[in-house]
C-alpha cells in the first residue's frame, strides 16, 4: 500500500521527482551490469581530495523586446542576463571563497535580419544573438544555453586544479572528471527490481554506477547517492543522481562516484534554511545568491536598457 | 600632511553630515576613539574635509541569512562569505564649514599630526590646554576659554565612588592648571592662582606634596606625552579642623597627617561679622516655616549688639548699643559684667541668645530678635541652634584669630572629612562666602579663584532651598565673570541643582551607573558613549567641552603625588630628623 508524502521543497520549485516524463524509461540503452551485477548500496569513500569547486550560473529576463518590421511585422526578443562562477571548497584550510565569475548580457532576437542591440550603458554590455524561431520558450532557451556553455567553461578550466561538482546534468561530455548533479529526476533509468536498491541507500551510500547511452559519443557513467534522510520523508528523500563523461577509465568513475557519496552530505542543506533542501547543496546556495547580485539590479538595467533604445529619439528631440 | 588610507566610506547606506560608515581596509583597523579625515570634492565648493572620531566597530559576514551559517562559513568552509569589518564615525568638524556628507567611495584617513589637531579643533582652540592623553597616546585638550570665565566656565564631573576617579582627575586637571610648562597657556591666571580644595572623604588629599611610591615607568610616559614633569604639588598649605575635646592643646583633627597642618576655626567675633549663623541652618527643611526669617532677624541683632571684650580677644558680650553714642559699638572693647553671659564659643553664643529669645522668666520673647513669629518657630530655631553648636560648636572659639588664609599656598587642602555633615556644610558655605566676598569686593576677575568640591550633591541638593545652595548657584551664576572658578563633583548628576550644572561649561564623567547614565544630565553624550560610561575603567573619562560638538575619551596618567599615607616616598619627602 503506497503512502502519502508532503515534499519538503518549497511547491514554486516543482518537486524533487519531477512528474514531466512519468519517470518514464530513458531513451536509448542503460547498461547497469557497467560495475556490478550485483545490485546492492554501496558504501561512499572518502578519497581527502582537498579542493572540491562547485559550478553554477543563474540566469535572468531583464526585458522583453519587439522588433518591428515595417514588412514582417513585429516579432519578439529579450534581453537577459546570466552569471556563472565557482566555490572552490578548500577543505584543508576549511574555507570556501566565489572565484571565476563571468556575467554576460544578452539580446536574444527571434526575426529580423542582422539588427544590433544598440550600445547599452551598462558593464559588461549587451551582445545580440538571435532564437530559432519566435516562441517565447526557444527565447529564453537561447539564453540558457550560452549559460549552460558558459558553466561548461567554467568547469573545465576548474578541473585541472580541483574536483569539480557542476549543478545540472553534463552538458559536454569531454574526458575531464568533472561531476554532474542532477537535484530533479525526470527521467527513471533503472528499471524494477534493481530500482529498489535507490530506496535502500542510507545517507552516505550510492547506488552502483550504471551506463546512459553507452557505446556513443555521449556516454556516461551515473549513479545515485543519498544525501540526508529528512524526517517524514519519503524511500526518494534526499536522493540525487550524479553523472560524469563516460569516456573515463571505469575504476577511475567508480572512486569519484564513491567520493562524492561520502563528501556531498557533508555540504547538504537543511531544511530550514533552503526551500529545495537538502538536494541544493549550500556552496551552490551561497553561490547563487552571489551570482544574482553580481547580475546588478535589475531595475538600473532596465532603464539603462529603455534608454539606449530611446536614445535616437531623444536626440532627434533635442535638435 | 600624512595620508594613511584605512577604509572607504561606505556606500550602501546613507552617509550624513553628523555621522558615516567605513569600510575598512583588509590590512588596517580603526578602533573606538580613533580620528579620521575623508576628503569629498564638492561641486563649485572644492575639497571639503570631513573629520570624525570612531564611535563603534562592527564585523559581520556578508553573506551569510541565517546565523548557523557562521558555522557553515567559519567551521565546516562548506560556504563562501566575505568578512567586512566596519567604523562607525561620529562628525566632529567640516572644514571649510560647508555642511554637506562626505562622498560614498570616497578614502578615509586617519586624522594623524595637523589633521588630528584639526579633527580636535586645536587649531581654533584659544589656549588649549591638555587634560588628557587619546588613545593614540597624544595629548587631548580642552580650550581654557571655556573654562578661566573668558567665554565659559567651571567644570561639572560626574562618576560613580570607588573607583577614585573624579577627585583624581580633579586633582590632574589642577596640576595641569598650575604646571610650570603650562604658564604660557592659562596665562595671566597663573600667577597668584588660588585653588581652594574640599577634602571630605578619607584622607586621600593630605598627602598632594609627597611623591609616591607606586609612580612608574608607564606614569612617567604618560606624564611626557603630556609635556608636564610629573612632580607632587609644589605649593600646598593643609587645614584642618581643631580636634574636639582636646583640651587647651589645639590639635588638627585629621588621623594619619598631622605635620604640616595647620588648624583653623572662626572666634565669635568673626562668626557675627561674616553673618556665619546662616550656614548653622544648611538642612533643605530649615527654609520650610519662617526659621529663616528669625534667622535674618538674630543675625541683624547680633551684628548691633556684639561688642568686643577687653583682655579676650576674639570674645564678645551682647549689650544693647542704643545708650551708645551713634547706637553702635564699633571697636569698643567693655569689661563682661558680672553674671553677663559671655561668649567665647559657639555653645556660650547660644545662652547669650537664650536671654533675648527663650527669657528664663518665662516672659515673652524680645520681638526686636524675633519679629513676632510664632513662640513654636521660636523654639524650633533655638533647638537647631542647640544641634549645631553641639556639631560644630569646637569651630568657633575665643582666642587669636585662627582664620583659614588662602594665600599661603597655590592649593589649599581643607580637610573636613572628620566633620558632622552639618559642619562640613558651614566649613564649605563660610569658607565660599568668604571667597566669594573677596572676589565681589575687588570686581577683578584675576587672580582665579578655583574651588574643588566632592560631593556637590550634599551642598547644592536639586531639592529644597538653602543659603548654601543659593550661593552656589549664584557662584555658578556670576562666579565666570568674578575669576571663581567651580569644578564641582558628584555621584549622581541628576541629584544636583541644575543651574549648577548647566553652568559648567566643561563637563566630564568617569564610569557612571547604568540607571544613572541613562538620565538626561548625560545628554551630552553620544548614546555610543553613554553605553561604554558603564564599562570606563579608572583613569579614563569622558570629556565635553564647547569647542567640540562630540564627547571625548581620555585616560590621564597614575598620580605622582601620594593619595594616601602608604603611598607616600618617605625616603623623598622632608627629612624626619630635620632640625634636630
Amino acid at each position: 500500500m503506497a503512502r502519502i508524502f508532503v515534499e519538503g521543497w518549497d511547491p514554486d520549485y516543482g518537486t524533487p521527482l519531477d512528474q514531466d516524463d512519468a519517470l518514464s524509461p530513458a531513451e536509448g540503452s542503460v547498461d547497469t551490469s557497467v560495475e556490478t551485477d550485483d545490485w546492492a548500496p554501496i558504501e561512499g569513500c572518502d578519497d581527502g581530495v582537498d579542493r572540491i569547486a562547485f559550478v553554477d550560473g543563474v540566469r535572468r529576463i531583464d526585458a522583453r523586446l519587439t522588433l518591428d518590421d515595417p514588412e514582417q511585422g513585429p516579432t519578439p526578443g529579450l534581453v537577459g542576463t546570466f552569471a556563472v562562477g565557482a566555490v572552490v571548497w578548500d577543505r584543508e584550510t576549511r574555507r570556501s571563497e566565489v572565484t571565476d565569475v563571468r556575467i554576460e548580457r544578452w539580446a536574444v532576437l527571434a526575426g529580423g535580419s542582422g539588427e544590433q542591440m544598440p550600445a547599452v550603458d551598462l558593464e559588461p554590455g549587451v551582445s545580440t544573438t538571435r532564437a530559432p524561431g519566435d516562441d517565447p520558450n526557444l527565447l529564453t532557451m537561447a539564453l540558457h544555453s550560452k549559460m549552460r556553455d558558459a558553466e561548461g567553461e567554467c568547469a573545465e578550466s576548474l578541473s585541472a586544479e580541483c574536483a569539480v561538482v557542476a549543478d545540472g546534468p553534463l552538458k559536454k561530455i569531454r574526458e575531464h572528471a568533472t561531476v554532474g548533479y542532477v537535484k530533479t529526476h525526470r527521467v527513471t533509468y533503472v528499471e524494477p527490481p534493481l530500482g529498489g536498491v535507490i530506496a535502500e541507500l542510507a545517507p552516505g551510500q550510492r547506488s552502483p554506477m550504471f551506463c546512459i547511452a553507452a557505446q556513443t559519443p555521449y556516454a556516461r557513467y551515473s549513479w545515485y547517492l543519498r544525501l540526508a534522510m529528512l524526517q517524514g520523508g519519503h524511500s526518494w528523500t534526499g536522493i540525487v543522481r550524479c553523472e560524469t563523461s563516460g569516456h573515463l577509465a571505469r575504476d577511475e568513475a567508480s572512486a569519484i562516484a564513491d567520493r562524492t557519496a561520502a563528501v556531498l552530505p557533508l555540504v547538504a542543506s537543511e531544511p530550514h534554511v533552503d526551500p529545495r533542501a537538502p538536494q541544493n547543496l549550500v556552496p551552490i546556495g551561497a553561490l547563487e545568491r552571489e551570482l544574482r547580485h553580481r547580475m546588478g539590479d535589475r531595475g538600473l538595467v532596465y532603464r539603462a536598457l529603455r534608454h539606449a533604445v530611446m536614445k535616437p529619439e531623444i536626440q532627434q528631440e533635442a535638435s | 600632511m600624512s595620508v594613511e588610507q584605512v577604509g572607504r566610506v561606505l556606500g550602501s547606506q546613507h552617509s550624513s553630515t553628523s555621522a558615516f560608515r567605513v569600510v575598512l581596509d583588509d590590512d588596517d583597523f580603526l578602533q573606538l576613539d580613533d580620528l579620521v579625515v575623508v576628503r569629498t570634492q564638492v561641486p563649485k565648493a572644492g575639497e571639503v574635509r570631513t573629520y570624525g572620531v570612531v564611535t563603534e566597530a562592527e564585523a559581520v559576514y556578508e553573506g551569510a541569512s541565517y546565523e548557523s551559517d557562521t558555522h557553515r562559513i567559519a567551521e565546516l568552509g562548506i560556504m563562501p562569505a566575505a568578512k567586512v569589518r566596519t567604523a562607525q564615525v561620529q562628525v566632529t568638524r567640516v572644514d571649510p564649514e560647508v555642511w554637506v556628507s562626505p562622498d560614498p567611495g570616497e578614502t578615509v584617513e586617519r586624522a594623524v599630526g595637523d589633521e588630528r589637531a584639526k579633527a580636535l579643533y586645536v587649531d581654533e582652540m584659544g589656549r588649549p590646554l591638555a587634560v588628557g592623553i587619546g588613545r593614540d597616546e597624544l595629548p587631548v585638550h580642552v580650550d581654557l576659554d571655556f573654562f578661566d570665565g573668558r567665554k565659559g566656565g567651571h567644570m561639572s564631573i560626574s562618576g560613580i565612588s570607588g573607583v577614585a576617579t573624579k577627585t583624581s582627575f580633579a586633582l590632574f586637571f589642577l596640576r595641569m592648571l598650575s604646571a610650570r610648562e603650562h604658564t604660557a597657556i592659562v596665562g595671566e591666571g597663573a600667577s597668584n592662582m588660588r585653588v581652594l580644595v574640599f577634602n571630605v572623604k578619607g584622607e586621600d588629599l593630605l598627602w598632594l606634596d609627597r611623591p609616591n611610591t607606586r609612580f612608574d615607568d608607564e606614569a612617567r610616559e604618560g606624564w611626557a606625552a603630556l609635556g608636564v614633569e610629573p612632580a607632587p604639588f609644589p605649593s600646598v598649605a593643609f587645614w584642618a579642623p581643631p580636634k574636639r575635646r582636646s583640651g587647651d592643646v589645639i590639635v588638627p583633627d585629621t588621623g594619619g597627617r598631622l605635620d604640616g597642618i595647620e588648624v583653623f576655626s572662626w572666634t565669635p567675633r568673626e562668626f557675627i561679622d561674616d553673618d556665619l549663623l546662616q550656614f548653622c541652618f544648611t538642612d533643605a527643611n530649615d527654609a520650610k516655616n519662617q526659621i529663616p526669617f528669625i534667622r535674618e532677624r538674630v543675625q541683624t541683632q547680633l551684628k548691633r549688639f556684639a561688642v568686643n571684650v577687653a583682655g579676650r580677644p576674639g570674645a564678645v558680650v551682647l549689650r544693647d548699643p542704643s545708650q551708645t553714642p551713634g547706637g553702635r559699638w564699633g571697636a569698643q572693647e567693655v569689661a563682661a559684667g558680672p553674671g553677663e553671659p559671655l561668649v567665647e564659643d559657639l555653645p556660650s553664643l547660644v545662652t547669650a541668645l537664650a536671654v533675648f529669645l527663650e527669657p528664663d522668666d518665662g516672659s515673652e520673647p524680645d520681638p526686636a530678635w524675633t519679629g513676632r513669629v510664632m513662640p513654636s518657630t521660636v523654639s524650633a530655631f533655638m533647638r537647631r541652634l542647640h544641634a549645631a553648636a553641639s556639631r560644630l560648636g569646637h569651630l568657633v572659639r575665643s582666642g587669636e584669630t585662627r582664620r583659614l588664609h588662602r594665600g599661603g599656598a597655590t592649593v589649599t587642602v581643607v580637610a573636613i572629612q572628620s566633620l558632622h555633615e552639618q559642619a562640613q556644610r558651614f566649613v564649605v558655605g563660610a569658607l565660599l562666602a568668604e571667597t566669594f566676598r573677596e572676589k565681589e569686593e575687588t570686581g577683578q576677575r584675576l587672580p582665579l579663584s578655583v574651588i574643588v568640591l566632592d560631593e556637590l550633591n550634599k551642598y547644592a541638593p536639586r531639592e529644597g532651598t538653602g543659603p548654601l545652595k543659593d550661593m552656589l548657584i549664584d557662584i555658578a551664576q556670576r562666579g565666570r565673570s568674578l575669576g571663581v572658578l567651580l569644578v564641582g563633583a558628584q555621584q549622581t548628576a541628576s541629584r544636583v541643582a541644575s543651574e549648577v550644572l548647566e553652568n559648567a561649561a566643561i563637563r566630564v564623567s568617569g564610569r557612571l551607573d547604568a540607571a544613572e547614565a541613562e538620565r538626561a544630565e548625560y545628554g551630552w553624550m553620544l548614546p555610543s558613549t553613554r553605553a561604554r560610561a558603564r564599562l570606563l575603567k579608572p583613569g579614563t573619562m569622558v570629556i565635553s567641552q564647547p569647542a567640540i560638538p562630540v564627547p571625548l575619551v581620555v585616560t590621564f596618567p597614575f598620580p605622582p603625588w601620594a593619595t594616601r599615607k602608604e603611598e607616600v616616598d618617605e625616603a623623598a619627602g622632608p627629612d624626619p630628623f630635620e632640625g634636630l
